[in-house]
C-alpha cells in the first residue's frame, strides 16, 4: 500500500520537475526567439519570420509575438503534463533594439 | 521500568497477553542506553520482521557475527539499534540459545523472549537472567497464572528482578522499540513518524529518497541552466546595444556626411558633426542596454574607427555577474557592429557601358536607369499610388547589346528600334505599365518630368528635365560632375590645391571626380605625406609594389599619386563594372573579389566602401545605397 502511495508520490514529483524544467526550458527559448526579433527589427526584416525561424518546432504553434516601438515580446505557452495548468502557465520574454 | 544495568532479560507472556516481543524490546532499548546496540532474540512462532533501511555500523556487525555462528533455520535482522534473532521453539532451541548468547559481546545487553513452556526450560538449563518480565494481559484475568510463573521463578534459585507487566505496551511506543529506536519523551509523536516506524512502510524513505534526489537533480539544472542563460543573456544585451548604435549610425550617416556649409556660405542644417554622431550612438547603445535590463554603470561603449572621418564600427562591453549553485564570478560580454554595404552588392549600382549613356546606373524594380530619373520615377511612384495607381517598370535602360538581341528577335522596325537608335540606351527612357495606370500616366506623368515618347506607345516615358539623353552632360549626372566648371563641381570637402589634379585625373581616366575625392578623404584624409602600418604611402596610400605597376614613381607626390590612382579605379571599374567592387578590389586587392565578385567580409574593406558609398550618396553624387547593420564579432 504504501508502495503504491510512494510511487504516485514519486510520479507526480518526477511531473512537477518536468513541469519545472520545461517551464525554464520554454522562458529560454523565448529569451533567443525575442532577441532573434529584436535584431530583425534592427536591420528592418520581418520580425515575425525571424522569431519562428528562431524556435524550436514544437512552440511554434504556442507563441505569439508583439511588437510595440523598439521592444519585441515574445510570449509563450510552456507545454504541460497537466493540461488544466498549461493552458494557465505563460512566460514572456522582450527584448529591445532601435529599430526607428 | 528498573535498573538500565541488565545485561540479561527474559520476558514471558502470561496467558493471552499480547505485545511482549515490544515490551521485552523497550525494557532492552532502556538497558542498552542510548547509543550501544542490543540482542532481541524471539523463540516461537513469531514471523520475522523484515530489516530496517538504517541501523548503525555496530548493530549490522553484530548481526553478521550472529548469523556466523547460529544455525541455517535461524533468522537474524538488524532494525534499528536491535538484531533480532527468531529461533523456532524445537528441542535443540535451548543450545541455539546459548551459542547465540555467547555470541553477544560483553556489555551489550540481549533480551529474551520465550514462550512459558521454554521458559521453565531456561530456568533449568542454566542462565541467570538480571531481569525477568511476567506479561500479563489483566483483561483476561491471569493473575492466577502470573502468580504461578512467580512462584516457578522463585523455585529457580535467582537473585533475580522480577517485574510483572499488567498492560501490553502503547502501540507507538512498542512500534518504534521494534524499530529499534527509543520514544523519546516530552516530545510529541506525530502520525507521520508511526508511518516511518511501522514495519509495513519501508517502502516510504526509499521513495522519499527517491523524490529528493529528483528534486536535487531539478534544482541543480535549474541553478546550471540559470547561469547559462544569465551569460547568456549578457552576450544578447551586447549583441543587441551593438547593433543599435549601428544602426544610429546608419541613420545618421548621410547626415555625418552632408557638406557642414551650404553653397551660400551658410551652415547647414542638415550637417550633424561627428562627435554629435558618435554620441548618438553611444546614447542609442546604453539605451537599449539600460532597456534590455543591463546597468548602464556595466556597459561601455567604443568606436574602433572613431578616427575616420566617417565611423561605421561600435563595439559594445557588458560586465555581469553570473550566480549559480557552487559556482559563479563576473563576466564581459562584447560585440561589435557596422554599418556596412552589402556583401552581396555587386552589379548594382553598376555603370553603363557599351554605347548611348555612360554613368552610373540607379536600379529600380531590377532595371537600370540614369540617378535623375529613378529620383523623379520615385517621386511620380509615390504620388500614382495615393492615387490607387501602383506603376511597374518593365524596362529601363539597355545597351546596344541587348537592344540587338531585342530586334533580332522582332526585326520590325516599326515596333523594335533598330541597335544605336532606341532611346532606351540613353538610360532616360522607361516602359511602365499595367495597362491599367496609363491613363493616369497621360495625365500626370509631366509634372514629373516625364514624357509619352511616341503616340502608339502608351507605356513609353522619357525623363525630359534633366539633361538631354545620350549628352555628356547626362553622362555626368551621376559623378557628381553636373558641368558647372571642371573644379567646381566637386564636393566642398576637397581642398583646394588637389581639385584640379582630381578634375584632371577624372577626365583624363574617365571616372567619377566624386569618387576620387571621396576616395581620397577615406584614404588619408588628404594629407600627401599619410602613411599606414601596411606599407600604403602617401595621399591615395599606394602599396609599393602596386605603384611600380602603375609607374608611380613617388606615391608621396600628390599629382601622381592622383593620377595614378584615377589609372587604377578606371583598371578596377573596367573588370568589375561597379563602384563599390572597384572600391572593394583597391582597398583589399583585386584577388579578394575576383573569385566571389562581391565585396569581400572584411571589416576594414566593408567599412572602406560603406564611407565612400554613404559619402557619395550624401553629396548627391549617387543614388543613396542601401546600408545594411550586421553584427561582426
Amino acid at each position: 500500500m504504501e508502495a503504491v502511495a510512494g510511487i504516485a508520490a514519486l510520479l507526480l514529483g518526477g511531473l512537477l520537475c518536468f513541469q519545472l524544467l520545461a517551464t525554464g526550458y520554454s522562458a529560454t527559448v523565448a529569451d533567443g526567439a525575442a532577441a532573434a526579433g529584436a535584431v530583425a527589427a534592427v536591420r528592418g526584416e520581418s520580425v515575425e519570420a525571424a522569431v519562428h525561424k528562431a524556435l524550436p518546432g514544437w512552440a511554434r504553434s504556442r507563441v505569439s509575438v508583439r511588437r510595440a516601438g523598439d521592444s519585441v515580446s515574445v510570449r509563450i505557452r510552456p507545454p504541460s503534463p497537466f493540461p488544466v495548468l498549461g493552458n494557465r502557465i505563460t512566460l514572456t520574454s522582450t527584448a529591445v533594439a532601435k529599430s526607428k | 521500568m528498573s535498573g538500565t544495568t541488565q545485561r540479561l532479560i527474559v520476558a514471558v507472556p502470561v496467558g493471552d497477553a499480547q505485545g511482549t516481543t515490544a515490551a521485552a524490546a523497550i525494557a532492552l532499548l532502556a538497558a542498552a542506553g542510548s547509543r550501544s546496540p542490543a540482542a532481541l532474540i524471539i523463540v516461537g512462532a513469531e514471523r520475522p520482521r523484515p530489516a530496517t533501511l538504517v541501523a548503525p555500523v555496530a548493530t549490522r556487525d553484530l548481526e553478521g557475527s550472529i548469523a556466523a555462528s547460529a544455525g541455517p533455520d535461524v533468522v537474524v535482522r538488524s532494525r534499528g539499534r536491535l538484531c533480532v534473532v527468531n529461533l523456532k521453539a524445537d528441542d535443540e532451541c535451548l543450545d541455539s540459545l546459548a551459542a547465540i548468547i555467547a555470541e553477544v559481546p560483553e556489555g551489550i545487553p540481549c533480551a529474551l523472549v520465550l514462550p512459558p513452556a521454554v521458559y521453565r526450560e531456561v530456568a533449568a538449563y542454566g542462565f541467570e537472567p538480571d531481569l525477568v518480565l511476567l506479561h500479563v494481559d489483566s483483561d483476561a484475568g491471569d493473575a492466577t497464572a502470573a502468580v504461578a510463573e512467580l512462584a516457578e521463578t522463585e523455585a529457580c534459585g535467582w537473585a533475580t528482578e522480577v517485574e510483572v507487566l499488567t498492560s501490553r505496551p502503547g502501540r507507538l511506543a512498542g512500534r518504534l522499540a521494534l524499530a529499534g529506536r527509543a520514544e523519546r519523551k516530552g516530545r510529541r509523536v506525530r502520525r507521520g513518524r508511526r508511518f516511518f516506524a511501522s514495519e509495513s512502510g519501508q517502502a516510504t524513505p526509499l521513495v522519499l529518497g527517491a523524490i529528493f534526489v529528483l528534486v536535487l537533480g531539478t534544482v541543480a539544472l535549474v541553478a546550471i541552466a540559470g547561469a547559462i542563460t544569465g551569460k547568456a543573456r549578457a552576450q544578447t544585451v551586447a549583441d543587441l546595444s551593438a547593433l543599435s548604435a549601428a544602426r544610429s549610425m546608419k541613420d545618421d550617416l548621410p547626415r555625418l556626411l552632408a557638406p557642414p556649409t551650404l553653397p551660400n556660405g551658410l551652415p547647414n542644417p542638415v550637417h550633424m558633426p561627428k562627435y554629435q554622431y558618435l554620441a548618438r550612438a553611444r546614447l542609442s547603445a546604453v539605451r537599449i542596454a539600460v532597456s534590455n535590463g543591463a546597468s548602464p554603470l556595466r556597459v561601455s561603449v567604443s568606436f574602433p574607427d572613431s578616427f575616420s572621418f566617417a565611423p561605421v564600427r561600435t563595439k559594445v562591453t557588458v560586465r555581469s555577474t553570473v550566480k549559480g549553485v557552487g559556482f559563479g564570478g563576473s563576466s564581459k560580454d562584447w560585440a561589435e557592429a557596422r554599418v556596412g554595404a552589402p556583401v552581396s552588392m555587386g552589379a548594382v549600382p553598376s555603370v553603363a557601358s557599351g554605347g548611348g549613356y555612360s554613368g552610373p546606373l540607379a536600379e529600380r524594380q531590377g532595371q537600370g536607369m540614369r540617378p535623375d530619373v529613378a529620383t523623379a520615377f520615385d517621386t511620380m511612384a509615390a504620388a500614382a499610388g495615393a492615387a490607387g495607381v501602383t506603376l511597374a517598370i518593365n524596362s529601363g535602360f539597355r545597351s546596344d547589346a541587348e537592344q540587338a538581341a531585342l530586334f533580332a528577335a522582332n526585326p520590325n522596325p516599326t515596333m523594335v528600334a533598330p541597335p544605336g537608335q532606341s532611346l532606351h540606351r540613353c538610360g532616360t527612357e522607361l516602359d511602365i505599365g499595367p495597362p491599367g495606370a496609363y491613363g493616369w500616366l497621360a495625365a500626370n506623368a509631366t509634372r514629373f518630368g516625364f514624357v509619352q515618347r511616341y503616340s502608339w506607345e502608351p507605356w513609353h516615358y522619357g525623363f525630359t528635365s534633366g539633361p538631354e539623353p545620350c549628352s555628356a552632360a547626362g553622362d555626368m549626372v551621376g559623378t557628381g560632375d553636373p558641368g558647372n566648371g571642371p573644379a567646381g563641381s566637386l564636393p566642398s570637402f576637397v581642398p583646394k590645391q588637389y581639385r584640379r589634379a582630381i578634375m584632371a585625373s577624372a577626365m583624363k581616366w574617365g571616372v567619377s571626380a566624386a569618387l576620387l575625392a571621396a576616395q581620397l578623404y577615406a584614404e588619408s584624409n588628404f594629407d600627401p605625406n599619410a602613411g599606414s602600418p601596411a606599407g600604403a604611402q602617401g595621399i591615395a596610400q599606394f602599396m609599393p609594389s602596386t605603384a611600380v605597376a602603375y609607374g608611380l614613381r613617388d606615391p608621396y607626390d600628390p599629382d601622381q599619386a592622383i593620377d595614378a590612382q584615377g589609372h587604377l579605379m578606371s583598371d578596377l571599374m573596367k573588370q568589375f563594372g561597379s563602384p563599390a567592387l572597384a572600391l572593394a578590389a583597391y582597398n583589399a586587392g583585386p584577388g579578394a573579389v575576383s573569385p566571389c565578385n562581391c565585396i569581400p567580409d572584411y571589416p576594414e574593406t566593408q567599412a572602406y566602401v560603406a564611407k565612400i558609398l554613404a559619402l557619395l550618396g550624401g553629396i548627391g553624387s549617387i543614388a543613396p545605397m542601401p546600408m545594411e547593420v550586421e553584427l561582426v564579432k
